[in-house]
């Protein structure tokens, strides 16, 4: 759990980089830190760890005053992934991984099958890699071991400052599949800066949406997109908020709210499972000119959906958010 | 050619003995350079102000012409029996050696990239495990490369020490000048120039052997 109260930082008596954060993020919760750059998402990130300083204010890690606890202390119970993976080119995969459980002094067998776990759990061999160099990876592979890095002495929170920044859209999607995977077996409490909406919407369990140190919204994605607070968010989100907020649901959440049309002639209609996400389902509508799609299940039909279906849906969304 | 190879031979134990004297000096001088040079480099990093204040004194004192530094030490070291002979030589040595050491361990802890640097502390390093663990492995090839550049160096003004009566084989090129033994300036100068090439290329496979494999490239 990670608490902040009333946090505020001045830079030289004059920039206010954070005004008055409150901001509660729950046992093994991922919350996405998001805004233009400047807005102090960063800054409130590092003040965690205490790379940075508050001015005034409270940060509580599980009940206790971050003030009180020796920095170095905190530190190695808190996983940090930056986005240029850090990695220290001088040791070896397996050093740069277990680094933090060495300087914990765990015995070597420790250190050993746990790294046989961690590399495992970020699908990565552990004999091939264990000997070879950071230069020796490709970007994603690096990052791979940051985060099998940060992961290292099972800390209860993570600190993610734009993991997946720097990597081509391709490789970071699959990253960010793969930390999802990751995070659903290890359930961290995670602070993750982003810069992108989308990564946020996909990624986080709550979206803090700040601007010059101040914070716009924190929210679940969902309220976010369908009930942005105030101007600044609706414009940040952007104008296709709603095409995003369907990336939220499933065909699964929508027939719990909502029916779907009356069977008809399916002949000529492709079919597509329950477990697809509304935004699948709606570009599938838009793209394939079909006006209605078949909705099944383990080859049982349940009906039929149409964009009108889904229209109905989110408004029954939007409405419940209120 | 001939008198040269001649002369090698007819004096080879004595070039010997003042090889071994003149690599004496020169370690004795290194090693000490080193441990204040590696140190207060480092140190340095994390005093700015300092930091220019002393690397502007080692540059001075390396314009000093070395002849002259042996001239301001006599009297001064005299005061302790010691205006002449070996002492004199190995201040003017480790002096001579500051620059570059001090200047490459330097740069070499300031280079280690931020990013790293920031990665080191957030995962609770102190600030020497810092330095033992990412710092110094890191900037291993530019402190070496200092180290280097002194010995040879010191290798060169050690030749001049002779006239101090510091021995080594400047003894030899000292007493070809006098006599206008060109046979004999000649035979040092080889000596000295094979040293310093030897001494390179020993220092060369150090510094290969101490860098993390990692960071070769």
């Amino acid at each position: 759990m990670i608490q902040f109260k009333q946090v505020s930082k001045v830079y030289n008596d004059e920039v206010q980089a954070l005004r008055g954060i409150n901001l509660h993020v729950k046992e093994g919760e991922m919350a996405i830190l998001i805004g233009p750059s400047g807005c102090g998402k960063t800054t409130l990130l590092r003040l965690v760890n205490q790379l940075e300083t508050m001015t005034s204010g409270e940060i509580i890690l599980h009940k206790e005053n971050i003030k009180q606890i020796d920095k170095i202390k905190v530190r190695r119970q808190i996983g940090y992934v930056i986005q240029s993976n850090g990695l220290f080119p001088n040791m070896t995969i397996e050093k740069n991984v277990m680094i933090v459980p060495d300087l914990l002094g765990w015995d070597r067998e420790k250190q050993k099958k746990r790294f046989h776990y961690l590399m495992e759990l970020i699908g990565m061999n552990p004999d091939e890699y264990r000997r070879r160099y950071p230069h020796e990876l490709s970007g994603g592979q690096q990052q791979r071991i940051g985060v099998a890095r940060a992961l290292a002495a099972d800390p209860p929170i993570m600190l993610m400052d734009e993991p997946f920044g720097a990597l081509d859209p391709i490789i970071r999607l699959r990253l960010q599949e793969e930390f999802l995977q990751i995070q659903r077996e290890v359930r961290k409490t995670v602070l993750f800066v982003s810069h992108d909406m989308d990564e946020a919407v996909k990624m986080g369990d709550k979206i803090v949406l700040m601007r010059n140190g101040e914070m716009m919204q924190a929210d679940t994605p969902a309220k976010i997109l369908l009930h942005p607070k105030n101007h600044f968010v609706e414009e940040f989100v952007g104008e296709d908020r709603i095409l995003k907020s369907l990336k939220l649901y499933t065909l699964r959440d929508l027939v719990k709210e909502v029916n779907l049309c009356s069977i008809t002639d399916i002949n000529d209609k492709p079919s597509i499972n329950l477990d697809a996400s509304l935004h699948h389902v709606f570009s599938m509508l838009l793209h394939q000119g079909y006006q209605q799609l078949a909705v099944v299940e383990q080859d049982k039909l349940l009906g039929m959906v149409d964009i009108s279906v889904i229209e109905q849906f989110i408004r029954l969304e939007q409405q419940k958010l209120l | 050619m001939e008198s040269l190879l001649n002369f090698i031979n007819q004096n080879a134990e004595q070039i010997i003995q003042y090889t071994i004297e003149h690599i004496e000096l020169v370690s004795i001088a290194i090693i000490i350079s080193i441990l204040i040079g590696v140190p207060l480099g480092v140190y340095l990093t994390t005093n700015q102000a300092l930091a220019e204040t002393i690397l502007h004194l080692a540059s001075i004192i390396m314009t000093i012409p070395s002849i002259a530094l042996f001239g301001i030490m006599i009297p001064l070291l005299s005061i302790i029996d010691q205006g002449i002979g070996f002492l004199p030589a190995l201040i003017a040595l480790i002096l001579y050696s500051q620059l570059p050491i001090i200047r490459n361990t330097y740069t070499a802890i300031n280079n280690v990239d931020p990013k790293i640097r920031d990665a080191a502390k957030g995962i609770g390093m102190t600030t020497f495990q810092r330095l033992i663990r990412v710092e110094i492995p890191n900037g291993m090839p530019l402190i070496m490369a200092g180290i280097r550049t002194a010995t040879v160096l010191n290798i060169g003004i050690a030749t001049i020490a002779a006239f101090i009566g510091s021995g080594g084989i400047g003894v030899l090129i000292n007493q070809g000048i006098s006599r206008s033994n060109h046979t004999m300036v000649l035979a040092g100068a080889i000596v000295v120039s094979i040293l310093a090439i030897v001494a390179d290329l020993i220092l060369k496979f150090v510094q290969v052997k101490f860098t993390p494999k990692g960071i070769n490239n």
